[in-house]
């Protein structure tokens, strides 16, 4: 009980200085290697997690990011106490997540767009049956959260349909449920859009976004769908090589990391477009229109050259659009430097 | 099905001659053995724990691990339902065998030996789910391992618990070192119980041997369990 108060009293998760180290077993390829690795392992140790710290308050939408391998997996699995972690601090809901006690399991999920917890070959209220005892939910209980969940996912129909025969879109939905029957406070969403198509995506995007609202829901989510993050994540952590980059605001995030600005040019009368590569990166040529990519710096001094030197109809200087930052971000292009100099800005939030 | 024909015609051969009396068993109480071995078999050596390993390496057992449930508990309850299940199909087993074959069965008819037999089953069922869990438990450090030790463990348990003879044909010094271990005491013990075969002191000493593997196991498999959690790498998923 104790437990809950502080719980409330304090940040919903609290990260600090935490560091995870993993120890793989190289082998090369052959028979003969194979048992040498039996003989004699040749362990390799990798830092996943390199020293991070957040908090994040009660009903908080955050999209991790990074590209693959960056650390953002492994976090969610120690934040849901799959993993100890080799040295920090973390505290979820009041708990030490790797305590694993039922209290504090009762209250988080961990939903992998990749795993599965519904029976192959039953239908899948056996699951969500199965389920509503292990969670201990009364009948009435299980009755308005399944009828709730089944509506805002429109799978109703769905329900006693052996699994094996589902589509991945149906199964995906099911297993949202699957995890979401006992209402957990904390939510941790590991690609949950991966593989579905556009219109599954959308449908379990909305889902996402109404269940942070209703159940004031604290929510984690890593995705490398771009939409997943602009419509659904208003403040972002960028995570890289197990180190954070940056957390803050999305809108935040594009500013201090885009480096260019974008000019839109619309040509009254015809003109050598050659000449424009002297002054930025030619993106898209679309007579009359021309779009073009110039360095924040002298975004203004290229507006005014561009005005001075060619027959020009009507001219704007835009933001990089967001996807081609996040889009940097996945490819790793974020880097330290960019991080030194923003860190004062990030941690006045 | 076919392992326990061959086993039968062997037997029933070597006591072509009813009189006979080879290792302290007559003709009934072999035969009582063999049958009886279907139905201990089906009670203990049948489990689902098996499937530990596969689980863990596997990376599934991340579902159950994120659940307030207990990951030995729910093993156990799978272990017994389909113990359960396949109880009903060792007693139909040997109803049919029994029509096939027609030998005379030794019936126990002393209840204090039945409530005996019973209660080493009981504790066999226990044993040997835990020595399969706990070896289950290795992959949290050699994935690759789920199979080959499972099978290592069967081969061991299938000789020394007496699935493939009575352990008391074997020499006495054998026998001595064997009864120190948790093995006879899965299937061997209880049917000898049944038969009548060991004496109360015997008995009693065989029960409390059983509850001190018992003991031993479920000390053992808390601590692999412990540490194997903490160097679990929940990998790729």
């Amino acid at each position: 009980m104790s437990n809950n108060f502080k719980a409330e009293a304090e940040k919903t998760i609290i990260v600090e200085r935490l560091v995870k180290n993993f120890e793989l077993i190289e082998k090369k390829d052959g028979i003969l290697n194979s048992f040498l690795s039996i003989v004699a392992p040749k362990k390799k140790s990798i830092t996943a997690l390199k020293d991070i710290s957040f908090t994040i308050d009660q009903g908080e939408l955050i999209g991790f990011i990074g590209p693959n391998g960056a650390g953002k997996t492994t976090t969610l699995k120690i934040l849901s106490g799959l993993l100890y972690p080799t040295s920090g601090f973390t505290q979820v809901l009041g708990f030490t997540p790797w305590d694993r006690k039922p209290e504090f399991l009762k209250e988080i999920s961990l939903v992998m767009g990749q795993k599965n917890q519904l029976w192959w070959d039953l239908p899948a209220i056996e699951t969500l049956k199965l389920n509503q005892a292990i969670y201990e939910l009364s009948d009435s209980v299980f009755r308005r959260n399944l009828n709730e969940l089944t509506d805002l996912l429109e799978v109703g129909k769905l329900l006693n349909t052996q699994v094996r025969q589902l589509s991945l879109g149906q199964r995906m939905r099911l297993e949202l449920i699957a995890s979401l029957l006992h209402s957990p406070k904390v939510l941790f969403l590991d690609e949950p859009t991966l593989g579905l198509d556009v219109v599954a995506q959308q449908k379990v995007r909305d889902f996402i976004f109404d269940y942070n609202r209703r159940n004031k829901a604290t929510i984690i989510l890593t995705s490398h769908n771009m939409d997943d993050l602009i419509d659904l994540a208003k403040r972002v952590i960028v995570i890289d090589k197990g180190e954070i980059l940056f957390d803050g605001n999305l809108q935040k995030l594009v500013e201090e990391f885009a480096k260019e600005k974008v000019i839109k040019l619309y040509f009254s009368k015809n003109t050598d477009i050659k000449k424009l590569e002297e002054i930025g990166k030619i993106k898209r040529i679309n007579l009359p229109q021309v779009i073009l990519a110039v360095p924040r710096e002298v975004a203004a001094i290229a507006a005014s050259e561009i005005l001075q030197n060619f027959p020009v109809a009507d001219l704007t200087v835009e933001e990089e659009p967001i996807e081609d930052v996040i889009r940097r971000v996945f490819k790793g292009e974020i880097t330290r430097k960019e991080k030194r100099l923003l860190k004062p800005k990030a941690s006045d939030e | 099905m076919f392992q326990i024909f061959l086993v039968f015609f062997l037997w029933d051969t070597i006591f072509a001659n009813s009189q006979r009396i080879v290792f302290g068993y007559d003709r009934q109480k072999m035969l009582t053995y063999i049958f009886g071995l279907i139905i201990v078999r089906a009670l203990v050596l049948s489990s689902k724990a098996n499937e530990v390993g596969g689980d863990i390496s596997r990376g599934d057992i991340i579902n159950l691990l994120l659940k307030p449930i207990s990951y030995v508990k729910y093993w156990l309850t799978r272990d017994l339902s389909s113990k359960g299940i396949n109880l009903i199909f060792a007693v139909f087993e040997t109803i049919l065998l029994y029509f096939i074959l027609r030998p005379d069965f030794f019936l126990q008819g002393n209840i204090l030996l039945l409530l005996s037999f019973a209660t080493s089953i009981v504790l066999a069922i226990l044993i040997y789910f835990l020595l399969l869990f706990t070896i289950g438990l290795v992959p949290f450090w050699v994935p690759e391992s789920a199979w080959g030790i499972s099978f290592l463990m069967l081969v061991v348990v299938e000789f020394l618990s007496g699935a493939l003879f009575p352990l008391d044909i074997l020499p006495v010094s054998v026998q001595s070192i064997i009864n120190f271990t948790p093995f006879p005491y899965l299937l061997f013990f209880p049917l000898q119980i049944y038969l009548g075969k060991v004496g109360t002191l015997i008995m009693l000493r065989g029960i409390g041997v059983s509850f001190l593997w018992l003991g031993v196991l479920w000390l053992l498999m808390r601590s692999v369990w412990f540490k194997g959690l903490k160097s679990y790498q929940a990998y790729g998923r």
